[in-house]
């Protein structure tokens, strides 16, 4: 037999029913992003850490995860960058504000902040990868008395596909955040570095043994900036990467985000890089 | 939605059982008719329209008269649904595509073939962009209705991908092969609610292959339940000669 | 414990008595040789002596398919569905079914416990019995055997001419009440034989799993397997489920459902944008049995399998997850053996 006790109905939970909260804001960033903000009933905060998702449905349409963008330190509302995708995103950028959608969560572990906490902080962004980073990024810039220096790598495709333009510009211009662009392909207007992401990170000045990093981007991307960071010298234990896959019920259950034995949801989506190296499935 | 979409029904090579089955909504039909405006359907009443919003159409693509029309439907409609499995794989037609195209002229009109030109039978696929899919022979009514409403609500339909055996196992039928039949589910795409394992039937494959399929396990299957190699072929090339044909080595 | 005996001309009778008090599910004949759990109506179609019934009880605490809530388009609210309690007596269920109740009331309460589950659980009542295992049955390598009385209510062991009935929980005792049954003086029949088993004590099978992630046997199973999902869909403790939103045709409301989904389907893993992360069957293959006894396994100390041998038995492509196991004790054993 299995020992444990199994809960009694009255301390389980309606995993799956959602609050309805209101679109305040759409912001289209790209020509297929779309930054969303929302404010849940009532005034009510969402509570989340940087890293943490949340489930969006649309009765009808289905329900999706998406990544919070807005720091927690944004009060009454909360921020979601959109990239359209699928079915959901589709109908989603047809929304207006006033619009209500169904929200459920915070899910998922989050950045540990406490790993973080007076250590200098680097960021690797790729892609969409900055939506649930500019969380993290916005809290420390915040929270600037807790944390070292901050450094910021991202990259993107095309200088069209650079998401959150306004807050690009303020990194740039803020002498204390040591912040690196670069994209793929450059159109004719751009004057930055070209070239795949990880050829950021050799540049990098970095005190490696009080950096800690947070890696997100798309799935291609991980592998290389590892490779490119550890050739730098950072050490293992100061990497962290948030990552994606496939979700449904967003709470442990329905077994779509699994990675051999963690599930993304619950035990992620932002993980310890010496803890997920034995998961032959994640990277 | 201000205006209602109007819908146009047209039909290729094919039995027209796919329009027969649309007409056979009877518990439906108004609730489909409240949302939409029919402008042309053959089958059902007079007249041409030059404009439509939604296309259905049935039929696969065997003449060059076919492949002139369709791209007129294609250039007259915003979205183009491919009825039943003629439209969208190229049905049972496609089985003459597996012999000599001028053995089956001759088979069809003898001395008069030079009258008939004929083509391999064709998904709609391949020639004109197809938005969505209702798959099945005739058409799944479950799955025209799904896709009906989406089209409705202004969101993608979205195509199971899984195998007939998921919808068999979810309403726990006694699987086909203990009931000492053949049966292609293993390998054939799901929305049809396991529909003809359901009533003491086989799956015939109308549906068409899921992405991906492992076909020389399906073989294998098969033959070890009974089939030759041949038979066993013959079998998935039913419905679905066009995939089938490139993987069979 | 009192021992009784229920001759098997007087099942029935037992099952009528027990439908008195609670409904009463139990295997039936389905098809042309299969078994379903249904609701009793007669209680003389119930059936005892069956090798396996097509979905375990699971299908009771966790549907096939389910509405999680309806809604409602126009007015963009939506209402929670009803989960009644299962309250009712399951009759004639096998240990291994039970055993992956038990794993599926683990998996429902840990971390976040689901309401859906644990309140239709509520109420069940579960009568055992035995079974002679067949050529798929392998829950004696699990830990499981077909004389396994642990969380039963009520157990009934066969015999020849009929049953020791045993009243293993005051609700089995009360549920025998009212029911004349001599007792029964001699002892109980041998252990079950099986005629499958995995050639490695259960305490060992983590190590063995441990290396067997780059196993030629995930390929080799691929090459047979065509990726239909019965194996997942079928198993006792497989809990993995998609959730789809359905409309009326009058688009003016409808429900958010939520229905079995299993590993070995393509689309399980893929994400929007289209990316599959468990690309191919050999990975497919791999996840289905590490999920059985590895991932959970570490956590528990179970294995996650309870040998029921559906997977096996409902393959139409042969595959046996005792050869696989198998398989990977035999190279397990090699490299054990084979000095460095």
């Amino acid at each position: 037999m299995i020992n444990f006790e199994m809960v009694s109905p009255d301390n389980a939970k309606d995993l799956y029913l959602p609050v309805m909260a209101e679109i305040i804001k759409v912001e289209q960033m790209t020509e297929l992003e779309t930054l969303y903000t929302v404010a849940l009933p009532d005034g009510a905060e969402l509570g989340h850490k940087p890293g943490q998702f949340v489930e969006l449905s649309i009765f009808g349409v289905g329900e999706a995860p998406f990544s919070i963008s807005s720091s927690p330190t944004m009060p009454g509302v909360f921020e979601l960058g959109v990239r359209k995708v699928g079915m959901l995103t589709e109908v989603l950028s047809r929304m207006q504000p006033g619009q209500k959608v169904g929200i459920r969560g915070p899910f998922g572990n989050g950045i540990d902040l406490e790993n973080f906490k007076g250590k200098d902080v680097l960021i690797v962004a790729g892609g969409i990868g900055l939506v649930p980073m500019r969380s993290m990024i916005n809290y420390v810039i915040d929270n600037q008395q807790d944390f070292g220096k901050l450094h910021i790598v991202y990259g993107a495709r095309t200088d069209s596909e650079l998401l959150f333009e306004d807050e690009l510009e303020r990194w740039t211009a803020d002498a204390g955040i040591d912040y690196r662009v670069t994209v793929d392909q450059g159109s004719s207007e751009w004057t930055g570095p070209t070239g795949v992401i990880t050829t950021l990170i050799p540049g990098l000045e970095l005190d490696l043994a009080n950096t800690v990093c947070c890696i997100c981007g798309p799935p291609v991307m991980y592998r290389f900036a590892l490779m490119a960071l550890k050739s730098k010298g950072l050490p293992e234990r100061n990497i962290y990467m948030s990552l994606e896959r496939r979700m449904k019920c967003g709470v442990g259950k329905c077994g779509h985000c699994q990675i051999n034995s963690s599930y993304v949801c619950h035990d992620g989506p932002v993980y310890h890089y010496p803890e997920i190296k034995s998961l032959q499935e994640a990277l | 939605m201000a205006d209602k979409p109007r819908v146009a029904i047209f039909d290729f090579t094919g039995c027209e059982g796919c329009e027969l089955n649309q007409l056979n909504f009877e518990d439906q039909l108004l609730d489909i008719l409240a949302h939409v405006d029919i402008v042309e359907w053959r089958e059902a009443m007079d007249g041409h329209a030059d404009e439509y919003d939604i296309a259905f159409v049935e039929g696969s693509l065997s003449t060059p008269d076919c492949i002139q029309r369709i791209h007129e439907v294609r250039r007259k409609a915003k979205v183009l649904v491919a009825l039943g499995a003629c439209a969208v794989q190229g049905g049972v037609n496609a089985v003459k595509n597996t012999h000599p195209i001028d053995e089956v002229r001759e088979e069809v009109y003898g001395q008069d073939k030079y009258l008939f030109p004929t083509l391999p039978a064709l998904p709609l696929s391949s020639v004109v962009k197809v938005d969505y899919n209702v798959r099945g022979c005739p058409m799944t009514q479950i799955e025209f209705l799904k896709v009906f409403t989406s089209l409705v609500m202004g969101k993608e339909p979205v195509e199971p991908e899984h195998s007939v055996c998921v919808e068999c196992k979810l309403k726990e039928n006694e699987c086909v092969f203990e009931r000492g039949m053949i049966c292609l589910g293993p390998v054939i795409r799901a929305g049809c609610d396991a529909q003809c394992p359901s009533v003491g039937q086989y799956c015939t494959g109308c549906r068409g292959l899921v992405p991906e399929p492992n076909l020389e396990g399906m073989e294998e299957i098969l033959v070890s339940h009974g089939l030759s190699v041949d038979e066993a072929w013959k079998r998935l090339e039913l419905y679905n000669a066009n995939e089938v044909e490139g993987v069979r080595s | 414990m009192v021992q009784l005996f229920l001759e098997s001309d007087r099942v029935a009778e037992l099952v009528a008595h027990l439908m008195k008090q609670k409904s009463v599910f139990a295997p039936h004949a389905k098809g042309r040789k299969s078994f379903a759990f249904e609701e009793v109506k007669d209680p003389s179609a119930a059936v005892l002596d069956y090798p396996r019934v097509m979905h375990s009880i699971r299908k009771f605490f966790f549907p096939p398919q389910e509405t999680l809530m309806t809604f409602d388009l126009k007015e963009n609210t939506c209402s929670v569905a009803e989960t009644p309690a299962a309250d009712a007596i399951f009759f004639g269920v096998h240990s291994y079914d039970l055993g992956a109740v038990h794993r599926l009331d683990y998996n429902f309460s840990e971390g976040n416990p689901e309401k859906n589950y644990i309140a239709r659980r509520q109420g069940a009542v579960f009568v055992g019995v035995s079974y002679k295992p067949d050529e798929f049955h392998f829950s004696g390598s699990v830990g499981i055997d077909p004389y396994d009385t642990a969380g039963f209510d009520i157990f009934l062991t066969k015999l020849l001419d009929g049953y020791i009935v045993e009243a293993l929980t005051p609700v089995g005792e009360g549920l025998l009440d009212g029911i004349e049954l001599p007792a029964h003086e001699a002892g109980k029949p041998a252990r079950g034989h099986f005629q499958q088993h995995i050639y490695l004590p259960q305490a060992k099978l983590g190590q063995v799993m441990d290396g067997s992630y780059q196993n030629e046997v995930w390929d080799d199973t691929a090459k047979k397997c065509v990726g239909c999902g019965t194996c997942n869909l079928v198993c006792p403790t497989c809990y993995c489920f998609t959730v789809e939103d359905e409309v009326n045709v009058q688009v003016t409301g409808g429900s958010r459902d939520r229905r079995w989904d299993g590993c070995m389907l393509r689309d399980f893993s893929a994400v929007a944008g289209g990316e599959v992360f468990r690309e191919t069957l050999a990975e497919r293959q791999r996840h289905r049995v590490f999920r059985k006894f590895k991932y959970i396994s570490d956590e528990t100390g179970q294995p996650w399998c309870v040998g029921c041998g559906r997977c096996t038995a409902c393959c139409t492509a042969g595959i046996s997850i005792v050869n696989i196991i198998n398989r990977l004790v035999g190279d397990y054993e090699k490299v054990a053996v084979t000095p460095i």
